[in-house]
């Protein structure tokens, strides 16, 4: 095994060759699975923050979180009228103008809790209180939409925009609405800033129409199944009833398969499989061919096909170690630069494991190659000279 | 078929090498000598006749135990010398006692020792390219010697030396390699060194011509 580190490593060309194919691959493979997961794992942001409901209750039609199909308050109180059912309570969520100070208008994502209880709030807070959405037209604004849709033109020319602070106001639709805190959430799928605020502001802030109540949360009896409360309600009321983790399925789902986001990514997956392999697999190939004689000359000395493949075993896993934990490491390192940065990047474990597996397959494809040239090396090579 | 001829690389080969011998294999290019050494050293099965080496009947046994006794049994000196580039000259001697299961720290200490005996004390850590033609092959019969096998066969261990280099890796064989009753076969076009021969085979077109003790006798 010594001689084999020896032979791969000795040959410093070849083998840098051979590690930089893997080092590509892991990396480009790991690098937009993670700007993948990271932009579909927006599209369900709200439902990561909102961890309070057991259900979500909704209009039938509803297909994803933003898929907006308002229903009539009265649904409200069939809801609360269900045998399981512990608390309901409504939901704003629409997408309106904010015009902002310098006159200019902003798309805003505006959340409406309920009046009473406040439910359904942002899960930090960097300045301010939820409770403080009491207070006369009180709206909290998220931390990355205050520092750019929302911040304002600094009086020195060419300076930084200022955020709001508490006590700056907005205009939504008309009505005036006084930053009450800051608060900090997950990144949307459509960059939109969000706004909370109680949800009969809300419906001073939306157009006028018949229908605006977009979600019912539900609070399950304790011990009682969610999934049958949440058959029960859609079977007496007929609305769709989901739970977190259903509702945020349908909506990846829904992105999935109403946009381009998967084949493209998809795309850039494969490609850096297809490189990384071809790269490793000529290089690794073109190594073994190099040192045909010589395993040839072991195999003459006594070395039996077991050892050998073993040798090749070895190089290849040396290969695609060095090469996974390189290139997986500079994704990582890419991950942890822009943490704090609007870039969808996100790096589960899973695609770590994805990630090992495509280098693995690479390695294999290489090692298998090699692997049947030496298997069926004819060892009177090494009689033949030169 | 094809409808191709047949040729058989050997024809009606009836030869016996004895031990503690230095048996040469001489004849043109073609005529069958490397097929034959192939044989005698079991890495090439003839179709049809018998080879026996050291009792062992080759085509009797299974390819893993004809490696493994080729493995402790035989040793190798290659035309091209067949050193892995990467490896310094101690290492590439102490391959057949690795492949024999030896302990590295063991092996490369049988190793340099043996190198010692070749004339290269001090560059065990060399890497073949640091090394001459004529230093290269004294490597490489340190490594057809360091499991103390009982046949060594040498392929053309000249053909790349010089007449004073030539001969003294033929002294070194006699001195060296022919210890304990060892039987060296030699392939080889070298008319230089038949004087070291006990004994030599001339070939021709696959068929042994001649087998004489007397160099002058060679026709």
């Amino acid at each position: 095994m010594h001689i084999a580190i020896k032979m791969l490593v000795g040959n410093r060309g070849k083998y840098f060759g051979m590690v930089f194919g893997v080092f590509l691959s892991a990396m480009i493979i790991t690098q937009q699975s993670s700007i993948f997961t990271g932009l579909i794992s927006r599209t369900f942001g709200f439902l990561t923050d909102t961890t309070y409901p057991d259900i979500w209750v909704m209009d039938p039609m509803v297909q994803y979180v933003d898929d907006f199909k308002p229903m009539t308050d009265t649904k409200l109180l069939q809801v609360r009228g269900i045998d399981g059912v512990a608390s309901a309570v409504p939901l704003y969520k629409g997408v309106l103008r904010a015009r902002l100070e310098d006159g200019s208008f902003q798309q805003t994502n505006v959340i409406g809790l309920d009046d009473a209880s406040l439910t359904g709030g942002p899960p930090v807070m960097l300045a301010g209180s939820v409770a403080d959405l009491r207070k006369s037209d009180g709206i909290i604004v998220d931390e990355a939409g205050n520092n750019k849709r929302f911040a304002k033109k600094n009086p020195i020319p060419g300076g930084p925009k200022i955020p709001l602070a508490i006590g700056d106001t907005l205009e939504i639709n008309d009505k005036r609405g006084v930053v009450v805190g800051i608060a900090r959430v997950q990144r949307t799928f459509q960059t939109n800033p969000v706004i909370y605020t109680t949800y009969s502001r809300a419906m001073s802030f939306a157009p006028k129409e018949r229908k605006l109540l977009t979600y019912i949360l539900v609070k399950v009896h304790p011990g009682t199944a969610i999934e049958t409360v949440a058959t029960r309600i859609t079977k007496l009321t007929g609305l769709q009833a989901l739970t977190n983790a259903q509702f945020s399925d349908s909506t990846v789902t829904y992105f999935l398969k109403n946009t381009g986001i998967p084949i493209n990514f998809g795309i850039a997956v494969i490609l850096g499989l297809i490189i990384g392999t071809a790269i490793c697999g000529q290089t690794f190939y073109g190594f073994t061919l190099d040192n045909v004689r010589y395993f040839g000359a072991l195999k003459a000395m006594g070395a039996s096909n077991v050892v050998l493949l073993k040798m090749i075993f070895l190089q290849a896993l040396l290969v695609g170690l060095i090469g996974y934990g390189s290139g997986t490491g500079v994704a990582s390192l890419f991950y942890f630069l822009s943490k704090n940065s609007e870039l969808a990047f996100r790096l589960p474990w899973q695609i770590l494991a994805i990630t090992g597996c495509a280098v693995t397959f690479t390695c294999l494809i290489a090692a298998l190659l090699s692997m049947l040239k030496v298997i069926f090396l004819e060892p009177a090579i090494v009689f033949k000279g030169e | 078929m094809s409808g191709q001829t047949v040729t058989p690389a050997l024809r009606g080969i009836d030869l016996e090498i004895n031990q503690g011998e230095l048996f040469m294999l001489v004849g043109p290019s073609g005529c069958g000598k490397t097929t034959l050494i192939s044989i005698l050293a079991g890495i090439l099965l003839q179709d049809t006749g018998t080879c026996t080496v050291l009792g062992q009947n080759f085509k009797e046994m299974k390819d893993s135990a004809r490696t493994a006794f080729r493995g402790a049994t035989l040793g190798f000196v290659f035309q091209a010398y067949n050193l892995i580039p990467t490896l310094t000259a101690v290492e590439n001697v102490s391959i057949p006692l690795l492949l024999l299961g030896t302990p590295r720290a063991e092996a490369e200490a049988r190793a340099a020792a043996v190198l010692a005996k070749v004339g290269l004390a001090g560059r065990e850590r060399s890497r073949p390219a640091q090394l001459s033609g004529g230093q290269q092959q004294r490597v490489a019969i340190a490594r057809a010697l360091v499991h103390n096998p009982q046949v060594i066969v040498c392929d053309e261990p000249t053909s790349a030396l010089d007449k004073d280099a030539g001969h003294n890796v033929m002294e070194l064989f006699r001195e060296v390699a022919m210890d304990d009753n060892r039987t060296l076969v030699i392939v080889t076009h070298d008319n230089r060194i038949f004087q070291f021969a006990d004994r030599i085979a001339v070939m021709s077109d696959g068929k042994i011509e001649q087998i004489t003790s007397d160099v002058t006798n060679l026709h």
